[in-house]
């Protein structure tokens, strides 16, 4: 499903070219739910944007759905996200001048959808927000408004779901609930999921764990034990 | 291997979801009051420039067509002696419509008396424009006709009847012709626009045909012929102006004028009100702009976000610029017919206003101002909130990852120089004039980077300043220095604005304030002259009888400059001076009717400036020295004349000596005069010397008695002058002429008075108009302010919700900002004043023609208002800030 290769994104800041990530090769299967672990700054989310295609690489190679990124025009990945990926962000980035329901629905209306309102009502009844479809952002509480975010992420039916720290805005209780939540639908719509996090037990309800110090993939193995130890 | 797999990336969503998203968000933004400052400012835009467009459509039409009237023609062709036949043909060649006049002076008799009256024959076409008004009895409300009387009959002026003791019915003899009187002349619409002929007496009108039998008009007698000329289209008229011009043989003997020719304060007035509407339009569209641009990059920045997420759900920057153009499009839309709509409910307005004033009723306006004004519309969108919306289309979608990733790949420059396009665009679009456009463009680069170096270094410095200072000062000081970019900005906005809305009003109140000096409301609207001394006192008794208003006499005699101390005088090039015109009979006037030297000279002096040149044709710019070393009626006097400013040298005042003159300025520079010159004079065949004494200039636009050149008292008084004095009679007074004029049968009386009457109207009706663009340009600057005061909003809103978690009182922030934004205010309003006091110079200079003095007022005015506007704004605006809580605020924050 994804595949990286050699993967490097170098950026210029005032003191010079910062390499944020070192040659990453990582291959993620279609179905498989992998967490991408790591210190603080050690380059989580740039490799999570950069698989999502919202930005471009340095040099090597992206294979996202048998497309090669960086063969692609921003105009084409966007358009390969709009059929291929969903997101789900700590912010949450719901539209504030959008309903509940109607930032679920926005993603599926793009996509020309007839049905979007009725998907985008099931999904929220899915996410145990029946009653607060018409609801604006700034009226839900966090935990709601990653609720309503999950919803739109699984709105497309996306095959691959990149998720950056979905509980970081949130205390444990949501969080785990938040996260509950990701993994059912994620289950239902069989769906790739990639998300970064510093928690460790919802790294461990992933598939898999691949482990980044200062822009270096860690051996798998040697992580893995760490985990189980 | 996938590789090279991206041609199955295909788009699929339609856009009707598109369209729908876009018209949702619109919905939404406008819900939530995002877009309606926007909204407001494109309404402003539409709103000023249809209402201006529309009101100056229909007034130039109405003032055409008014203006027209005053000549009962559209074009006039007149001259020395007879008028060549082959005008008239080619005139009617080309479907012209014409008419002929023939007007001379002449005596009535009846059975009972007899009296001088101004008679003019007319052919059956007359008028061409306008109305005569005629009744049957004299002293009455007449009716509307458009013609003269037929063979047979005259047509005579009220006050005609009583002295010659007659009444409608009877008949009369002009010359041989025995004629009835049918009929009052009420008024007529050339009468001001006459010759010295149409002045002598009240007015008799005959027909053409019956001319002839008079037997009065002969080779040589004193008449003045005139072609009228009236066409649908203005392109006619120019060619067949251009056929006459073409023929060099008449140049000098034939004159073809139209209004602007006939009328110099009122041709002056138009052109100026012309200029000040157009600069009232360009400044309300440029504030417009300025509004429309504030606030479309506010609302572009609050949707960084909304895009960033949007390209995260697939969208091309394609589709991002298509909702936003939608968005953009249906705002304007709506913009357009709200702004039409206010546009012509603020024309109908000012024609509520003016209606009592005017004349004509006005012709309807065509759909052009409508179009203007959507024009402006979309210009406006397009130069001003297309820059940043378009950025928005390039924001990147990592954005929703880092916050921080800015918009970095439409510079801000791109955004200036479409503006800067969008902005000299109108300018020459609304001007069509290629200099001015220039002059604008260039003035205004300079001005915006003097104001900003200045405001960067004004804000630079008050950090230190301030940091004495209690800690609201500490606080407000160190925000504006944090802020310092935008604050620049800010101060720009805000001059600028202030700038416009003081240069408006200065212009507007200089213009006022000299059309109301220019003609007063008691300005005397009869000239009477060939008075002599002996009569002075009998008059002067007369008016105090009868309660008129009368003037000091001036002597009057006419004189010649025969040597400069010594020398025979080398004046400079006539076309290029531009010296007093000639007065009343140095003016084409009376060589036009070919009066002979003697009456010419007692008619002389007043400068009516009224029924203007027409011996020469118009040359550009002012007026010429005609006749400059000709003949010129002089006078003497003791004071100064009222108007008239000493500009070198010293008045002789009160113990003056004989042999001194005075002699205006610009005349003074024709002849290459010094003061202490000597001068030789020829006065009356008599050799006078005398020597400059001062310089004076002269307002030539007063419609009183000027003169070029002024003896102290007691240097030609031996040779023997008449006299001219002014007065002011009602229309109920005028009877009293018929007495005036058999008490005094020598003296000659101009009426000036239905001039004066059309001039102030048409000022009258100016001057509202202006008012009104002025208020309407005073909108758009506050709507300005408030969009700049809004746009740093959303900064403040979180600063300050940030200190008030970290314990900043109320009060305390709001002392802060008030000090910032007065500071601010102050600022702004001080530079703005140096911007418009020097923009104000160079207009009047240079456009309006009027002389430039500081406006002191100003000084204070403008950096007080500057403070207590912005100050008051912005605490009104950022009151929020401090009583919603910070917590909402934090919230807000996405
Ligand atoms: N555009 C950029 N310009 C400069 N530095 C950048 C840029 N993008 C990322 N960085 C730097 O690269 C490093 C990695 O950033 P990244 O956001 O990927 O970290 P992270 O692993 O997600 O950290 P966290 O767990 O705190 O979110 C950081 O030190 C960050 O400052
Ligand atoms: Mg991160």
């Amino acid at each position: 499903m994804i595949e990286t290769r050699n993967l490097v994104k170098a950026v210029d800041t005032s003191e010079g070219v910062l390499t944020i990530l070192k040659g990453i090769n990582i291959r993620i299967e279609a179905g498989e739910s992998v967490a991408i672990v790591g210190a603080s700054g050690s380059g989580k989310s740039t490799l999570l944007g950069l698989m999502a295609g919202l930005d471009g690489a340095s040099s090597g190679e992206i294979i996202l759905d048998e497309h090669v990124l960086s063969e692609l025009d921003e105009e084409q990945r966007a358009i390969l996200r709009g059929q291929v990926v969903g997101f789900v962000f700590q912010s949450f980035q719901l539209l504030p001048s959008l309903t509940a329901l109607e930032n679920v629905m926005l993603p599926i209306e793009l996509k020309g959808d007839p049905q979007a309102r009725e998907k985008a009502s099931n999904l929220l009844d899915r996410v145990g927000l029946a009653e607060r479809w018409h609801h604006y952002p700034n009226q839900l509480s966090g935990g709601e408004q990653q609720r309503v975010a999950i919803a739109r992420a699984f709105a497309t039916e996306a095959r691959v779901l990149f998720a950056d720290e979905p509980t970081g805005n949130l205390d444990t209780a949501t969080g785990s609930k938040v996260v509950d939540l990701l993994f059912e639908l994620n289950r239902e719509f069989s769906t790739t999921l990639i998300l970064v996090t510093h928690d460790e037990r919802l790294a461990a309800r992933c598939d898999r764990q691949v482990r980044l110090v200062a822009g270096e993939v860690v051996d798998a193995e040697q992580t893995e034990e760490a985990v189980s130890a | 291997m996938p590789e090279s797999s991206s041609a199955k990336l295909t788009d699929s969503k339609p856009l009707s979801n598109l369209f729908a998203l876009a018209l949702r968000l619109l919905w939404r933004d406008w819900q939530g009051g995002e877009l309606r400052l926007l909204f407001v400012a494109l309404v402003m835009a539409v709103t000023s420039v249809t209402g201006i467009a529309l009101f100056t459509d229909r007034l130039e039409k109405a003032l055409l067509l008014e203006s027209a009237n005053m000549l009962a023609a559209d074009r006039i062709v007149s001259g020395r002696g007879d008028l060549p036949r082959e005008v008239i043909e080619e005139g009617q060649a080309r479907g012209l419509r014409t008419a002929e006049i023939i007007s001379f002076a002449s005596m009535a008799f009846s059975n009972s008396g007899n009296m001088l009256v101004s008679a003019k024959a007319v052919t059956d076409a007359y008028p061409l424009r306008g109305d005569v008004i005629i009744a049957d009895e004299p002293f009455v409300r007449g009716r509307p006709v458009q013609t003269g009387p037929p063979p047979g009959e005259v047509w005579l002026e009220s006050r005609a009847l009583p002295a010659l003791e007659i009444d409608v019915g009877d008949t009369i003899f002009v010359g041989e012709a025995e004629l009835n009187v049918s009929q009052i002349i009420i008024a007529e619409p050339d009468r001001t626009g006459g010759s010295m002929m149409d002045s002598a007496g009240p007015r008799l009108m005959l027909h053409m045909d019956d001319l002839e039998q008079t037997n009065v008009v002969q080779l040589g007698s004193r008449v003045s012929y005139r072609y009228l000329f009236a066409a649908d289209t203005i392109e006619e008229l120019d060619s067949f102006e251009e056929w006459f011009r073409a023929r060099e043989e008449w140049r000098g003997r034939y004159y073809m004028r139209d209004i602007r020719e006939e009328s110099e304060e009122v041709a002056e007035a138009l052109e100026r009100a012309e200029s000040f509407l157009l600069l009232g339009s360009l400044f309300a569209v440029l504030l417009a702009g300025v509004a429309i641009a504030l606030t479309a990059k506010r609302y572009s920045e609050r949707h960084y976000d909304y895009v960033a997420i949007l390209k995260t759900f697939g969208c091309t920057s394609g589709q991002i610029s298509f909702i936003y153009l939608t968005i953009q499009l249906v705002l304007a839309t709506g913009a357009v017919v709200v702004g039409w709509f206010l546009g012509w409910l603020v024309h109908r307005i000012i024609l509520v206003f003016l209606e009592s004033l005017l004349l004509v009723s006005l012709p309807q306006p065509d759909l052009q101002p409508y179009v203007v004004g959507a024009l402006t519309a979309f210009i406006c969108l397009l130069a001003f909130a297309l820059p940043p919306l378009l950025a928005l289309r390039e924001t990147p979608p990592l954005r929703v990852l880092r916050k921080d990733m800015s918009q970095q790949k439409i510079g801000a420059n791109v955004l200036y120089v479409f503006g800067i396009l969008g902005t000299i665009f109108l300018v020459y679009w609304y001007s069509q004039d290629f200099e001015l456009t220039a002059i604008l463009v260039v003035s205004v680069s300079a001005i915006a980077i003097f104001l900003s170096l200045i405001s960067y270094f004004f804000l630079r410095s008050s950090g230190s300043a301030g940091m004495k200072a209690g800690s609201a000062w500490l606080l407000a000081m160190t925000a504006a220095r944090r802020r310092r970019k935008q604050n620049v900005l800010q101060v720009m906005v805000f001059s600028v604005t202030i700038m416009s809305l003081l240069i408006l009003t200065l212009l507007r109140t200089d213009l006022i304030e000299e059309w109301q000096a220019q003609l007063p409301e008691n300005t005397p609207n009869h000239f009477m002259m060939n008075i002599t001394q002996g009569q002075i006192e009998g008059i002067e008794n007369f008016f105090a009888e009868n309660g008129i208003e009368g003037n000091q006499f001036y002597p009057l005699i006419s004189a010649r400059v025969t040597r400069i101390n010594g020398d025979i005088p080398e004046p400079g090039d006539e076309e290029q001076v531009s010296v007093g015109g000639g007065t009343l009979t140095e003016n084409a006037q009376l060589d036009d009717v070919d009066l002979d030297e003697g009456v010419a000279d007692t008619l002389t002096t007043p400068q009516t400036d009224a029924p203007p040149v027409n011996t020469e044709e118009a040359t550009t710019g002012g007026r010429r020295v005609r006749g400059g070393l000709s003949r010129r009626q002089v006078t003497w006097a003791e004071e100064l004349p009222n108007d008239n400013l000493v500009t070198d040298g010293d008045w002789w005042g009160v113990e003056s000596e004989p042999g001194y003159v005075s002699i205006e300025q610009e005349y003074a520079g024709w002849l290459g005069l010094q003061i202490g010159d000597r001068l030789e004079f020829e006065v009356n065949q008599q050799v006078v010397t005398a020597e400059v004494s001062s310089f004076r200039s002269v307002r030539w636009d007063n419609m009183q008695p000027n003169f070029f050149i002024i003896f102290s008292p007691g240097t030609i008084d031996h040779i023997g002058a008449t006299f001219l004095s002014t007065a002011l009679m009602e229309q109920e007074q005028k009877i009293l002429l018929n007495d005036l004029i058999r008490l005094f049968p020598t003296m000659v009386i101009i009426e000036i008075d239905e001039l004066i009457e059309q001039i102030q109207t048409i000022i009258a009706q100016v001057t509202s108009a202006i008012e009104l663009i002025s208020i309407l340009v005073l909108l758009c600057g506050a709507l300005v302010l408030l969009a700049c005061v809004n746009a740093s909003l959303d900064e403040r809103f979180h600063e300050n919700a940030i200190l008030r978690t970290l314990g900043a009182g109320r009060k305390l922030i709001l002392t802060s900002l008030l000090i910032e934004f007065a500071s601010i205010g102050l600022v702004a309003g001080l530079i703005a004043t140096i911007g418009a006091e020097a923009s104000v110079y160079y207009l009047q200079e240079e456009v309006f023609e009027q002389e430039f003095a500081l406006h002191y007022w100003v000084w204070i005015a403008g950096p007080l208002l500057g403070m207590l506007i912005i100050a008051g704004l912005g605490v009104n605006s950022t009151r929020k800030v401090v009583n919603i809580s910070p917590l909402n605020v934090l919230r807000r924050v996405i």
